[in-house]
C-alpha cells in the first residue's frame, strides 16, 4: 500500500529525473511480499469467507467419519491421524480455491501484476497467507480431534509436523491452483491435480503424526527420515514455485 | 537445440528405429528365456524381473526427459519441446503401468498377493496418478501457448514427486526387493529373492534395459512424427476451408 503512494508522489514531482528515479526504484522484495500477505489478511478480516468455509467443512467431515465407522471407537482412534490429514487436505483445497479465485474474479491479480514487483514475491506472499489460514483451521481441529478421538494431537512434535506438512502442501497448492483457476473447468480440476502431487509429503507427514500420537513416543531415529522427506518436499516445492510462478500468472 | 531436433528427417529415422527396436525386443526375449539362468529359490518367475526393471528404468528416464523439455520450453517456448514432453509423459505412463502389472504378477507367487500397500508400491501409484492428471490439465486449457506453459510448470512440480518416490524407496523399510544397495527386508529375512547372483543375470538385465531404452526412443520418434502429421493435416484443413469460403 505504501509503495503505490510513493510512486504517486514521485509522479507528481516537477523534477523529471527525480520522478523517474522513484518510478524505476522497485519496492523492496519483502515489502512487496508483506503487502500481499497484509492484503489477504485484511480481506479475510472483513469477509471471513475463507476461514468460515474451511472450518465448517472440516467439522462436517468429522461428523461424516463417524457414519463410516458406525460408532466403532477403537477403529476411530486407529484412523484418527488419517482423518486429520484428509480433513486438512480437503479443507486446504477449499481455501486455496477461494483465495486464488477471488484474485481472478475481481481482476485484482492483473492490478498486482502491473506493479513493478517480482512474481516470486506474489507467490511467497500467497503461500504464507494461505498457510496462515490453514494453520488457523488446524489450530481449531487439533483440540477437536483430541477431544473426539481421545489422542494427544496437542503434542509439540505433532504441531511441528503439521506445520511442516502444511507448508509443502500449500506451496504446491498455490502453483497448481493459480493454473486451475485459469482453466476452462475452473476449480473442479484442483483436487485431481493437487492431491496426487502432495501425497508423498502428506503420507510421510501422516506417518510421523501417527507415531507421535501413539502412547509410546518414538525415538528420533525412527521418524527422522520421514521428517527429512517432508522438509525436502517443502524445499523443492517452494523452490519450484519461486522459479516458475511468473510463467503461471503471466498473460 | 529445438531447431536441430526439428531438422531431423523423421520419415527416414522412424522406420529404422522401429526395426532396431523390434529386433532388440526379440533378442532380449531370447536372452531372458534361454540365456539367463533359472533363479535358485524363485525359479522361472524371476524372469519377469528383467522386464520389470527395464520398464521401471524407462519410466524414470521418460519422466526425466519430460522435466528437461519442460524447463527447455519455459526458457524457449517451442512446439517441439512441448511435443517431446507430452510424448515422454505418455510413454512414461505406459511403462509405469507395465512396471506395476509385471510387479503384480511377480508379487502373486512371491508375496502370495497381487498387491501390498508398501511405501514403494504406494509411491508408484501416486506417481502414476500425478502423470495422469497432467493430461487432465492439458485437456482443460484451450490456448496452445498457455497449455504448453502450464504443463511445463506442472511437469517440473510433478518431478518433485518422482524424487521423493526414489528417496522413499531407498530408505523406508519395505518388503520390495532392492537392486542396488542393502535391502532392509532381506536383512530381516522377509523375502527370498537372492538378487543378481551370476554374471549371466547381469548381462541379461543390461540387455533388457538397453532394449527398453531404444524402444522409448523409437516411440518418441513416432510420436514426434505423428504430431508433425497432425499439424500438417490441420494446416491443410484451414487452407481448404478458406478456399471454400472464397
Amino acid at each position: 500500500m505504501t509503495t503505490s503512494e510513493e510512486i504517486q508522489v514521485g509522479d507528481r514531482e516537477t523534477d523529471v529525473t527525480a520522478g523517474d528515479r522513484s518510478l524505476s526504484e522497485k519496492p523492496s522484495y519483502f515489502s512487496a511480499m508483506w503487502a500481499i500477505i497484509w492484503k489477504d489478511l485484511t480481506m479475510e478480516r472483513h469477509t471471513r469467507q475463507i476461514l468460515s468455509v474451511m472450518l465448517f467443512f472440516s467439522l462436517t467431515t468429522v461428523v461424516v467419519y463417524n457414519f463410516a465407522l458406525f460408532g466403532n471407537l477403537g477403529a476411530a482412534r486407529e484412523a484418527a491421524t488419517g482423518f486429520l490429514w484428509i480433513t486438512i487436505l480437503l479443507a486446504g483445497t477449499l481455501g486455496l480455491n477461494r483465495s486464488l479465485m477471488s484474485e481472478q474474479e475481481n481482476q485484482s491479480l492483473d492490478a498486482v501484476l502491473i506493479a513493478p514487483i517480482d512474481r516470486s514475491a506474489i507467490y511467497l506472499g500467497k503461500v504464507i497467507s494461505v498457510t496462515a489460514f490453514t494453520l488457523l483451521v488446524e489450530a481449531i481441529l487439533v483440540p477437536v480431534f483430541t477431544a473426539f478421538f481421545n489422542k494427544p494431537f496437542w503434542r509439540p512434535q505433532v504441531l511441528f509436523i503439521l506445520i511442516l506438512g502444511t507448508i509443502g502442501y500449500v506451496a504446491a497448492g498455490v502453483i497448481v491452483t493459480s493454473m486451475t483457476v485459469q482453466t476452462r473447468t475452473r476449480g473442479v480440476l484442483l483436487p485431481v491435480l493437487l492431491l496426487p502431487l502432495t501425497l508423498p509429503a502428506v503420507l510421510a507427514a501422516a506417518q510421523v503424526t501417527a507415531a507421535f500420537v501413539s502412547p509410546v513416543l518414538p525415538e528420533w531415529s525412527e521418524v527422522q527420515f520421514a521428517v527429512a522427506l517432508v522438509v525436502a518436499y517443502d524445499v523443492f516445492m517452494v523452490t519450484a514455485g519461486f522459479l516458475t510462478y511468473h510463467y503461471v500468472v503471466e498473460e | 537445440m529445438a531447431e536441430r531436433i526439428e531438422r531431423i528427417n523423421l520419415d527416414r529415422l522412424v522406420p529404422i528405429l522401429n526395426w532396431v527396436a523390434g529386433i532388440m525386443v526379440a533378442i532380449s526375449l531370447l536372452v531372458i528365456f534361454f540365456y539367463a539362468p533359472t533363479e535358485i529359490t524363485m525359479g522361472n518367475v524371476q524372469r519377469i524381473f528383467y522386464f520389470h526393471v527395464g520398464s521401471a528404468w524407462v519410466a524414470a528416464l521418460a519422466f526425466f526427459v519430460a522435466l528437461l523439455s519442460g524447463i527447455a520450453y519455459l526458457r524457449n517456448p517451442s512446439r517441439t519441446w512441448d511435443t517431446i514432453a507430452v510424448g515422454s509423459v505418455e510413454i512414461g505412463l505406459v511403462f509405469t503401468s507395465m512396471t506395476i502389472i509385471s510387479g503384480s504378477v511377480w508379487g502373486r507367487p512371491a508375496w502370495n498377493t497381487w498387491w501390498i500397500w508398501s511405501p514403494r508400491l504406494t509411491s508408484i501409484t501416486v506417481l502414476w496418478l500425478v502423470y495422469v492428471a497432467y493430461f487432465m490439465l492439458r485437456g482443460a486449457i484451450e490456448d496452445e501457448e498457455k497449455r504448453g506453459r502450464f504443463s511445463a510448470v506442472y511437469v517440473i512440480a510433478g518431478f518433485v514427486t518422482v524424487i521423493i518416490t526414489f528417496l522413499s524407496i531407498r530408505l523406508l523399510r519395505d518388503i520390495h526387493p532392492v537392486l542396488i544397495g542393502e535391502s532392509s527386508a532381506a536383512a530381516e529375512g522377509l523375502q527370498e529373492f537372492s538378487g543378481l547372483d551370476s554374471t549371466k543375470m547381469v548381462i541379461s538385465l543390461n540387455v533388457s534395459v538397453l532394449t527398453f531404452s531404444v524402444l522409448y526412443l523409437a516411440w518418441l520418434a513416432n510420436r514426434l512424427r505423428l504430431q508433425k502429421m497432425v499439424d500438417v493435416a490441420a494446416d491443410l484443413k484451414t487452407r481448404v476451408m478458406t478456399r471454400l469460403q472464397q
